[in-house]
């Protein structure tokens, strides 16, 4: 897909370029992880630049598939990491918009069995969602266990304390064809700082997935559905005045894409440049869809354009 | 064999069938037991089988036991077997590391005591077995310390499958040249009071998912445990039957090996699910259409004992 500014996408702008970008969009969407800051380090000139867009009157909004906190720490690691005036209502995780899909969507009249940390507890209990206690009966073993009564859903995330033991019971729950099966995203691992990696919601789903014979329906990026929680936030976003800020292609950019917004690929993260000329190049259409329309080596290539918005406007 | 499929094995056939035949595989789960309940008349075809000079032998993707704990078994519920008669995916997956990886170092397992018995008693080491809780935060987890001499991560059946389990294996994998071999993808595991849980397939694809690569699977219906069979014993492939009750494992690894094939009832699938396949039109799916078809093995008995 083309940018507004005739590229043919996976193009790396430049001052005069972004500035033009910066003019014409009013909604910026970040991800967070590998775009904003690597763990407890922001990215060099990431605050100044998100402070700037929000000086200049911009809407700005972040977007992350990380749904171990609750919204209220990300409010104190912005403040910590130099993003001052960052409002809880600006932050949309997939452990937040799991809850308002539960409360909203599916109106959820029973229990919801959580394989999840306490950050995505701590959203449903807010949503006012009733949680299965998580707490095993220390005698219970996949020989003899309790199930709960009343389970309309099993929701699936990261979860570092999972067990065999939950698995089988999500899997009993999931034999009720009345039971939903969610899960906050289909991350396979995240990136820590330093090249490490760790076990991803993804791959905790799959595991599901084959117990259960079902598929689970996904919550986070690349499903829209995050970008409905925002635009119903907002009363209403312009899919064209977005910009999709991120740093994986298979999340990031196809989450943009398939919401109809404008991408953008900050390569301080995960995908290579590589990588989206290889899609860029395949013969199947449906990679195309993960082609960032901009690239930029970091989001402090912003820095230049503000530069010279804000003098412009002296 | 015969041109025509999945026909009911009754009368005069069952003795042709058997007369055609000098090897009988059977699964077990479902076959000839069902978790510690011998199906009604199995340990009799068994003996009798045997009486009658039929080599027989026991090939299950269950990696619970070692063989020396399936003879046992066995033995309980009257069946008269040895322990080098059956071929479990503990012990196969042993073998397996062993003559084809021919792995040289030690293994992290995701397994069973079964598991770390097999490995051992061919001279390969583990480490990883039993429970293993998450402590620290996230920097420790990915930082976890690795054991320089494993070479392979191994995932089998395990209850005390846990997050930092999953973490240590992708850990591992990170690292280049460390092998990767699942027991099975059976998606479900019978246990002994006749329940089931999700199975070693879905402890598999979670750890393949984090790691984003496939192992290398050695149960059915990989034709490996037919391999192992057929080296210990000169099994003959055309003079061979193999019984069972899942399409997709035990009657796809008798096509996969040119095997005569024989689904029982007792289990898992149906005639009508073999029928499904049959009329799909999709090869693939023709090898899990089984030759014949019994109510439960116990049906072969007038044959044998007349």
């Amino acid at each position: 897909m083309a940018g507004a500014f005739g590229f043919k996408g996976c193009q790396k702008i430049r001052g005069p370029q972004i500035r033009s970008l910066l003019e014409a969009k009013d909604f910026f969407l970040f991800d967070c992880d590998g775009v904003i800051w690597h763990g407890e380090k922001a990215i060099t000139g990431a605050a100044k630049v998100v402070n700037a867009l929000i000086r200049q009157g911009k809407n700005v909004v972040f977007v992350t598939n990380n749904c171990t906190r609750p919204r209220e720490n990300y409010v104190h690691k912005f403040c910590r990491l130099g993003f001052t005036d960052v409002m809880l209502e600006q932050i949309f995780s997939s452990s937040y918009c799991s809850a308002l899909y539960l409360r909203d969507v599916v109106k959820v009249r029973g229990q919801v069995f959580v394989i999840g940390c306490d950050g995505l507890r701590r959203e449903l209990l807010e949503a006012g969602i009733p949680c299965v206690e998580e707490a095993d009966d220390p005698d219970a073993t996949i020989y003899n266990c309790a199930l709960a009564p009343d389970v309309k859903a099993v929701l699936v995330g990261h979860d570092d304390k999972l067990t065999f033991l939950k698995l089988a019971k999500a899997s009993c729950y999931l034999r009720d064809p009345d039971c939903l099966f969610l899960a906050t995203d289909n991350d396979p691992w995240h990136p820590l700082s330093g090249g490490r990696i760790l076990p991803g919601s993804g791959s905790l789903t799959a595991a599901l997935e084959v117990a259960s014979g079902r598929k689970a329906t996904v919550i986070g990026k690349p499903s829209r559905f995050m970008f409905e929680c925002i635009s119903s936030q907002f009363r209403g976003v312009d899919p064209a005045q977005c910009l999709m800020v991120g740093d994986r292609l298979e999340v990031d950019m196809l989450f943009g894409s398939n919401c109809g917004l404008d991408t953008m690929l900050t390569l301080t993260g995960v995908s290579q440049i590589e990588e989206a000329q290889e899609y860029r190049n395949s013969d199947l259409s449906t990679n195309h869809s993960l082609v960032p329309d901009y690239v930029v080596d970091t989001i402090a290539d912003f820095l230049p354009a503000f530069e010279e918005l804000e003098e412009q406007s002296n | 064999m015969s041109g025509s499929k999945c026909t009911r094995l009754s009368g005069a056939l069952v003795k042709q069938l058997l007369d055609s035949v000098d090897s009988v595989l059977f699964d077990c789960d479902g076959v000839i037991w069902r978790g510690d309940q011998a199906i009604p008349g199995a340990p009799q075809v068994i003996n009798l089988l045997k009486k009658s000079g039929k080599k027989v032998f026991f090939v299950t993707n269950n990696s619970t036991k070692t063989r020396k704990m399936y003879a046992e078994k066995m033995t309980t519920l009257g069946f008269n077997v040895t322990e080098e008669e059956v071929f479990g995916t503990a012990y196969c997956s042993a073998m397996y590391l062993k003559t084809v990886c021919k792995v040289d170092g030690k293994v992290y397992l995701i397994g069973s005591n079964a598991m770390r018995q097999e490995l051992e008693a061919v001279g390969i080491q583990q480490t990883g077995v039993g429970p293993d809780l998450i402590s620290g935060k996230q920097a420790d987890w990915a930082n976890v310390p690795l054991d320089p001499e494993v070479k392979a991560v191994v995932v089998g059946f395990d209850e005390h499958f846990s997050y930092m389990k999953l973490n240590r294996a992708l850990q591992y994998l990170t690292q280049q040249g460390c092998l990767f071999v699942g027991t099975n993808r059976d998606t479900r595991l019978p246990l002994e009071g006749g329940k089931a849980v999700p199975g070693t397939g879905c402890l598999l694809q979670c750890v393949e998912t984090a790691a984003q690569c496939q192992a290398q699977t050695v149960g059915k219906p990989n034709h490996y445990m037919f391999d192992c069979v057929a080296s210990q014993f000169g099994v003959e492939r055309e003079r061979c039957l193999m019984v069972g009750d899942r399409l997709d494992t035990d009657i796809m690894l008798g096509s996969n090996c040119g095997l005569k094939t024989l689904l029982t009832l007792t289990g898992v699938n149906s005639v009508a699910d073999a029928e499904a396949h049959q009329k799909s039109g999709c090869a693939e799916k023709q090898g899990m259409v089984p030759d014949y078809y019994v109510e439960s093995i116990a049906d072969l008995l007038p044959a044998l004992q007349g």
